[in-house]
């Protein structure tokens, strides 16, 4: 596509280098969502419009895209995103007795962003740390062997 | 059983440097891609052929085949694609290799590239691996200063969707899509990626073509079974001593990977149940823990090699739960793309759910044998099946457990030994 | 050859088609729900499952190609179970609405759950719920009911190209939305409800006021709002028309339509539609009857003859009337009035952009079928908006990108954004597209070899690129890149065929001599079929039917005296040799030489520029006749005023422009006269002999006498029309002189409309003027001002915006929505503001839609000196925040 006066200073001008690394733009469109989440916090419509206009692409379609998968956030979150994973491995690990301590001491459901705004908390399907079960990510921090007290004790870190 | 052992893919990780590239160099990495790149392409494919490698992502697809498909389609450029979207719950392997040893997978693909005249070349790296790509990105930057990597290689990150490990849903997701299986033909070695003959091959896959090209395809059928040769990467989670990753050769029995490597059922308690190759597979009941872990054997003892990931259950786990728990990874995620599993997976968990609630009603298995049934053989692509043959493998070794469930509640039971 | 076996039938192929296509040949019917034939293959719904024989799975019949010796089978027990399964999939979170749903009647879940056995309610957990959107003016969207075939997205993405609406989530909570997730922000084409297979998605128009069996007829008939001519079906009930549809395979438009055309109907039961005759009394407008008006008109118009000759009087004729009634309308103006100042919006740039085509490559140079374009390599659309204008059209060119076909843009084609190849935009202005189209074609003939087909032409060209501007003058004086330039004609270096979209704006320029050429130059060199834009659904029936003031029925020039009096023979009346005056002209002498005029469905007064003085001189007529459906400006101003029927209320033909004849068929009874007859009736007491029964009669007096429609019949006109050529001769413009013996050519120096092609010289670069520019807006949903007076249309853009880009807006301190007046020295109107990005630095966009803020009270005109069209002008022009 060759189209003149494309900006190249904004919102998400690293999508320029991010371009060059796919023969089109679509195909740079979940890099740029990841972008846009780390710059926007969260994919607000105003992100996805921005994405939108950077690769050329139509508003629904980046929408539509961004929604399918579960890692991009379409509402806003807290400061540090808790990811926890409660899938068979980890649940028979104890998991779950996890999300009741994390619910009762911040106040966090899944889905849900503490009052606070400090953390929001996503369950997760596997995270590939099964052996080191119950797991989370933190952020881009894995956490693993988690019982009530370590769970706390790692949380405490994050402001 | 198995002839020769050797340990190839994480032979070097207790080196804490082993992602480094001058110790992959000194174990002797970067060898085989050297012999691969002067040899002719044809040989180099004819040799993996030969070796009889199956991919590791879960199907078995011989490797071999595979790039013979895309070598013969006359469209350039052509694309090599590494699936490191592994997502299948109990499954970790790949993670280890990407983190411990990326340069076996880098110089993996770059032999691939080689021998397909791939152009371009892409990881994609599931979301929930933020370390990994971290050092991966440290890995590729130094193949491709020391001039290992001839192409592009770049890495695409996913952001939290099973499916996509499922290679068409893979390619449209690399292609900035949702990610939905396509419909196949054609397939992805004559129109994959931006409508381009593409390879699509597992992490472990890719880590398994620098032996075989080292040591040639002989060496290589000597590890396992001859029918599905090599060495397979088995992670070991749940009720066991040693969870890990265990490298031992294809065929290896699931007793000697729970009992010697893994250190056997945590606490001493008895083996209730193991699933032998990530949740997608059928659960198998003790007795059958005799069975030799390929691509051949497993379907023999009614269920599936998958991505050879073994989740222990020790007695006293509750499987309606574990039941429903599986389902409802399915239901979450399904892609939304065929009817019945959209419709059905949530279904199927429902029921589950008001077993395992205590809501249980007389015909309830009945019911979840006949809405798994409808589902099975009947979607777009093996996620609902695999959905399906889970409950109805559930039901199948236990039954009497899923009767007792339906007259007695059960939720104070502890989960777990 | 492929044989296979259906259900044990022995089945030949000669392709190898899916087994669903194959099963449909041999008229076995599996059911579908997302499979559509107009979209991609999906496979998702699974309601297609048949059972193969040697295959363990039942296979989706919609997607797996039929191989020799297949053995199929489609109804099996087996199947049957896999139906029903699927069927209660769908169901279990069905909402089961139907004595409230819209589509119960027409639904395809309602119809196969009655086919296959309604399932017993075994899911007993809570139905997925969704509320139901009814923010948006037209479309409802009820998600529960949604059975997730995709079909509405597959058609938004892959068809309109528009892709306004995706699924949003995955699993069983995906979900169809819109951008903003409530309203939509879309063309409003409405093809997403035609796919629909249940009622997720439907209009709002006439929502819950009937069920679709109570619909008394649907009527197959073309749509009125473009030059596409859209087969539509107008669904009635109680004389009112209940809801358009169209459906896969009717007319040019395979099922497709725009919001125009789809939304745009309810002008035909507006209660402001004229009903009675009026004449003008004591300065007022007074009901009168059928045989007062007539008598009154014709008594006048006969008078204005006497005292001042047939030249006094002049008629103009609008582009939603049909050939029928512009052939009556000429026939009495020209044999019954004796004059030939007649004319048509043609003249505002359809009429000579052809002509001068057509004295290039020859008669219907212009008619060429727009199923063509997809299969073009390469498509260049000059200056004009096809997706606006001609939307369905427009689709076939984003169906030529999507194929992977070059799509170049000269000008600003915003409907194109995500689907051309090269844009070729800069500076607004005139003379600006004609620069580009002069600078790319400079540098395709340095890289392009001419294939010596034409050796007049290609001399003609070969003289004329010495002229042409090198890529690096056009940078200078338009502001596209010259790189730009050279690399989009390497691109076209290898094109064998494409095809050439051009607009009114090349033709409403003084340089549209040089700018037709140009593109002929174009079209010649990359082997292009060429097609102008036409923005009424009957402007190429105003040129065929001798609408204009030096052509007769069937193109033939009137001062050819051979063609005179073949039609004086037939009309049995003398006709003037000389040629009459144009539209503008007519205007600009009202009141002096001439005295009364005959406005046939169009608005004048309001649809022409420079409209304060176009005003003036209506008002100075002697006597002035309308026929309309509405009290237009310019009714209001006539002496008698005639109600017209409208298009969905009478028989006739119109011709689109692809030179497609196609039927128009009365779906209402409404009260009035048709419009054939007023003209029959009031040519008789002109005493023109009206023998004239209906429209086929009408029609057999045209093939009787037009050279071109020779040897039709209205009654041979069958569903998909009549194309061009049609079975008469084609004049034949030849370099010879013309002779009695070759009655049907005529040399282009002694008769071609714009002289030969010689005396086209480059006139040299037209130079950017700075400053904000006056554009004529076309909006996508409105038409003339007969689109206000659909509701669901106001709905969607209910007033006059003026449309400029942010920058400018901010630099003028202007923001979204805020009042401005825009002034220029012709008047000043106030609207609303409306910034959109994308829009041209240096343009300010305004439409002639809405009474009272009418872009032509702001445009003036000058008239290009050979073809008098009027070119638009805007002095002084002013914006500021009221």
């Amino acid at each position: 596509m060759s189209e003149p006066g494309m900006v190249v200073e904004g919102p998400l001008a690293g999508l320029e280098e991010i371009k060059k690394q796919y023969p089109t733009e679509r195909a740079a469109l979940m890099p740029a969502l990841h972008a846009a989440q780390r710059e926007f916090g969260w994919l607000s419509h105003e992100a996805l419009a921005a994405v939108a206009s950077r690769l050329n692409l139509p508003e629904a379609t980046v929408r539509s895209t961004a929604s399918f998968y579960s890692m991009f956030q379409g509402k806003s979150t807290g400061r540090h995103a808790v990811r926890i994973c409660t899938n068979v491995a980890c649940m028979v690990l104890g998991a779950e007795g996890l999300l009741a301590v994390l619910n009762g001491l911040y106040g966090l459901a899944p889905g849900q962003t503490s009052p606070d705004g400090r953390f929001s908390l996503e369950v997760m399907e596997c995270i590939g740390a099964c052996d080191k079960g119950p797991s989370m990510l933190v952020n881009e921090d894995l956490h693993t062997d988690l019982s009530a007290e370590k769970i706390i004790e790692v949380l405490e870190t994050y402001e | 059983m198995t002839g020769v052992k050797v340990k190839y893919l994480l032979g070097n990780i207790d080196n804490p440097n082993s992602a480094d590239i001058e110790e992959y160099e000194k174990a002797g990495g970067y060898q085989a891609l050297g012999k691969a790149l002067s040899m002719e392409s044809a040989m180099v494919i004819e040799e993996v052929k030969k070796s009889g490698l199956r991919g590791r992502g879960g199907a078995g697809f011989p490797t071999g085949m595979k790039w013979m498909f895309a070598d013969r389609d006359p469209k350039f450029p052509k694309y090599i694609v590494c699936n490191a979207d592994e997502g299948e719950p109990g499954t970790f392997k790949d993670r280890i290799i990407l983190e411990k040893n990326p340069h076996v997978l880098i110089e993996g693909m770059a032999i691939a590239a080689h021998a397909l005249k791939a152009e371009h070349g892409y990881i994609y790296l599931r979301g929930e691996y933020p370390a990994a790509k971290k050092v991966l990105e440290t890995a590729i930057n130094q193949a491709q200063r020391r001039g290992c990597l001839k192409f592009p290689l770049h890495i695409h990150q996913g952001a939290g969707a099973y499916i996509c490990g499922e290679e068409t849903a893979l390619i449209d997701s690399l292609g900035g899509k949702r990610g939905q299986p396509r419909l196949k033909p054609p397939f992805p070695v004559s129109e994959g990626l931006f409508g381009k003959p593409t390879v699509v091959n597992n992490v472990e896959t890719f880590a398994n073509l620098p032996f075989i090209i080292k040591n040639g395809a002989e060496e290589y059928l000597k590890i396992g079974n001859p029918e599905c040769p090599g060495n397979k990467l088995f992670p070991v989670s749940g009720h066991v001593e040693r969870p890990g990753v265990f490298e031992l050769p294809m065929g290896t029995t699931l007793r000697e990977i729970i009992y010697e490597h893994a250190g056997g059922v945590k606490g001493g308690l008895a083996l209730k149940a193991v699933i032998p190759g990530g949740i997608s597979t059928p659960v198998l009941p003790p007795d059958k823990i005799d069975c030799p872990m390929d691509f051949v054997s497993v379907p023999k003892w009614g269920s599936m090699l998958g991505s050879g990931a073994v989740i222990v259950f020790a007695e006293g786990t509750c499987l309606v739960k574990v039941a429903w728990r599986s389902l409802k990874f399915f239901e979450r995620e399904s892609c939304g793309k065929c009817t019945p599993c959209r419709e059905g997976t949530g279904w199927l968990r429902a029921i589950l759910e008001r077993i395992e609630n205590g809501q249980g009603r007389e015909g309830d298995i009945g019911l979840l044998e006949d809405v798994a049934g409808n589902i099975a053989g009947n979607t777009f692509c093996p996620l609902g099946d695999g959905a399906a043959s889970v409950a109805l493998n559930f039901i199948r070794h236990f039954r009497s457990e899923f009767e007792g469930h339906i007259k007695t509640d059960c939720r104070k039971m502890a989960v777990g030994p | 050859m492929v044989t296979l076996s259906i259900n044990g039938r022995k089945v030949e192929l000669e392709a190898p088609v899916t087994i669903l296509e194959a099963a449909r040949k041999n008229g076995i019917d599996i059911p579908t729900l997302c499979h559509h034939p107009a979209l991609e293959l999906w496979g998702g719904c699974r309601m297609c499952l048949v059972e193969v024989e040697k295959m363990p799975r039942l296979q989706t019949a919609c997607t797996v190609r039929v191989a020799d010796g297949m053995a199929v089978h489609t109804e099996t027990p087996r199947v049957v179970a896999a139906r029903k399964a699927i069927l209660e999939f769908f169901l279990i979170n069905h909402p089961l609405e139907c004595p409230t749903c819209d589509k119960a009647g027409l639904c395809a879940l309602q119809d196969l759950t009655v086919k296959y056995g309604a399932v017993a309610g075994r899911f007993e957990e809570g139905k997925r719920v969704f509320p139901e959107v009814v923010d948006d003016p037209v479309i409802v969207r009820n998600m529960k009911r949604c059975i997730m075939c995709t079909r509405c997205v597959r058609m938004c993405d892959g068809v309109q190209g528009a892709s306004a609406i995706g699924v949003i989530d995955r699993g069983a909570g995906s979900h169809i939305e819109p951008f903003s997730g409530g309203r939509y922000n879309c063309e409003y084409c409405g093809n997403c409800l035609t796919v629909c297979p249940v009622g997720a998605v439907m209009s709002k128009l006439h929502r819950y006021t009937y069920r679709p069996w109570q619909m008394e007829k649907t009527v197959k008939t073309i749509c009125s709002f473009c030059g596409v001519g859209c087969t539509l079906r107008l669904e009635v009930r109680d004389e009112s028309i209940k809801r358009v549809s169209a459906e896969y395979g009717d007319g040019v438009n395979n099922g497709l339509l725009c919001g125009r055309g789809r939304f745009g109907y309810e002008y035909a039961d507006s209660p402001e539609r004229l009903k009675t005759p009026l004449i003008k009394r004591d300065g007022r407008l007074e009901r009168a009857t059928w045989d007062e008006a007539l008598g009154y008109a014709a008594e006048r118009l006969l008078e204005i003859k006497k005292s001042g000759g047939g030249a006094a009087i002049g008629g103009i004729a609008g582009g939603r009337t049909t050939n029928e009634e512009i052939y009556l309308f000429q026939k009495f103006l020209r044999a019954g009035l004796g004059t030939n100042n007649i004319d048509s919006i043609a003249r505002l740039g359809l009429l000579p952009a052809q002509k001068i085509l057509e004295g290039v490559f020859g008669q219907g140079a212009a008619a060429n079928l727009i199923s063509g374009i997809p299969h073009s390599e390469a498509v260049l659309v000059v200056a004009s908006d096809p997706t606006k204008l001609n939307p369905v059209m427009g689709l076939e060119v984003r169906a030529a990108a999507r194929a992977g076909r070059k799509v170049i843009t000269i000008g600003h084609v915003d409907g194109l954004k995500r689907h051309r190849t090269h844009r070729l935009e800069a500076k607004t202005g005139p003379g600006q597209e004609t620069l580009i189209m002069a600078g790319l074609l400079g540098e395709l003939l340095k890289v392009k070899p001419l294939t010596g087909e034409n050796p007049g032409l290609e001399d003609a060209i070969r003289q004329w690129e010495k002229t042409l501007p090198g890529p690096d003058e056009v940078e200078k004086a338009a502001g596209v890149a010259a790189s730009l330039i050279s690399a989009t004609a390497a691109d076209l270096k290898e094109v064998s065929t494409s095809s050439i979209i051009a607009g009114r704006e090349l033709a409403s320029s003084m340089d549209m001599r040089t700018n037709m050429l140009l593109l002929a130059a174009l079209g010649y060199i990359l082997n292009s079929r060429i097609f102008l834009i036409s923005e009424h659904p009957n402007e190429q029936g105003l040129i065929e039917m001798g609408c204009s003031p030096d052509m007769l029925p069937g193109e033939r020039p009137l001062e050819v005296s051979t063609f005179r009096e073949k039609y004086e023979q037939a009309w049995g009346a003398g006709i003037n040799p000389e040629a009459g005056l144009t539209l503008m002209e007519m205007i600009e002498q009202a009141g002096a030489s001439i005295k009364a005029l005959y406005v046939l469905g169009e608005d004048p007064a309001f649809n022409l520029p420079a409209r304060g003085r176009v005003k003036e001189a209506l008002g100075r007529l002697d006597f002035l006749v309308v026929q309309d459906i509405f009290m237009t400006e310019t009714a209001a101003m006539a002496d008698v005023v005639f109600p017209a029927l409208c298009w969905s209320e009478k028989d006739g033909t119109y011709t689109n422009l692809e030179k497609r004849i196609q039927k128009l068929k009365k779906a209402l009874v409404k009260e009035g006269i048709e419009d054939w007859r007023i003209l029959a009736e009031i040519g008789k007491r002109a005493g023109l002999p009206a023998r004239y029964r209906n429209v086929s009669d009408i029609f057999r007096e045209i093939a009787q006498v037009s050279p071109i429609h020779a040897g039709l019949s209205f009654e041979s006109i069958e569903e998909g029309g009549l194309l061009w050529p049609y079975k008469g001769k084609p004049l034949v413009y030849s370099a010879t002189p013309y002779s009695a013996a070759q009655s049907s050519s005529v040399s282009t120096a002694a008769g071609g409309l714009y002289g030969p092609w010689a005396e086209a010289a480059w006139s040299g670069a037209p130079q950017a003027q700075n400053g904000l520019k006056l554009v004529l807006d076309k909006p996508l949903l409105h038409s003339d001002t007969l689109s206000t007076h659909s509701g669901a249309l106001m709905d969607l853009m209910g007033g006059p915006e003026a449309r400029l880009c942010p920058e400018t807006g901010s630099k003028l301190g202007i923001a979204d929505g805020d009042a401005v007046k825009v002034s220029t020295e012709q008047g000043h109107i106030s609207l609303k503001a409306r910034l959109e990005s994308g829009l041209p630095e240096d343009a300010l966009f305004i439409s002639n839609n809405f009474r009272g803020a009418g872009a032509f009270e702001l445009f003036g005109y000058q008239l290009e000196p050979e073809s008098k069209t009027p070119v638009l002008t805007a002095q002084n022009l002013k914006v500021e925040r009221l």
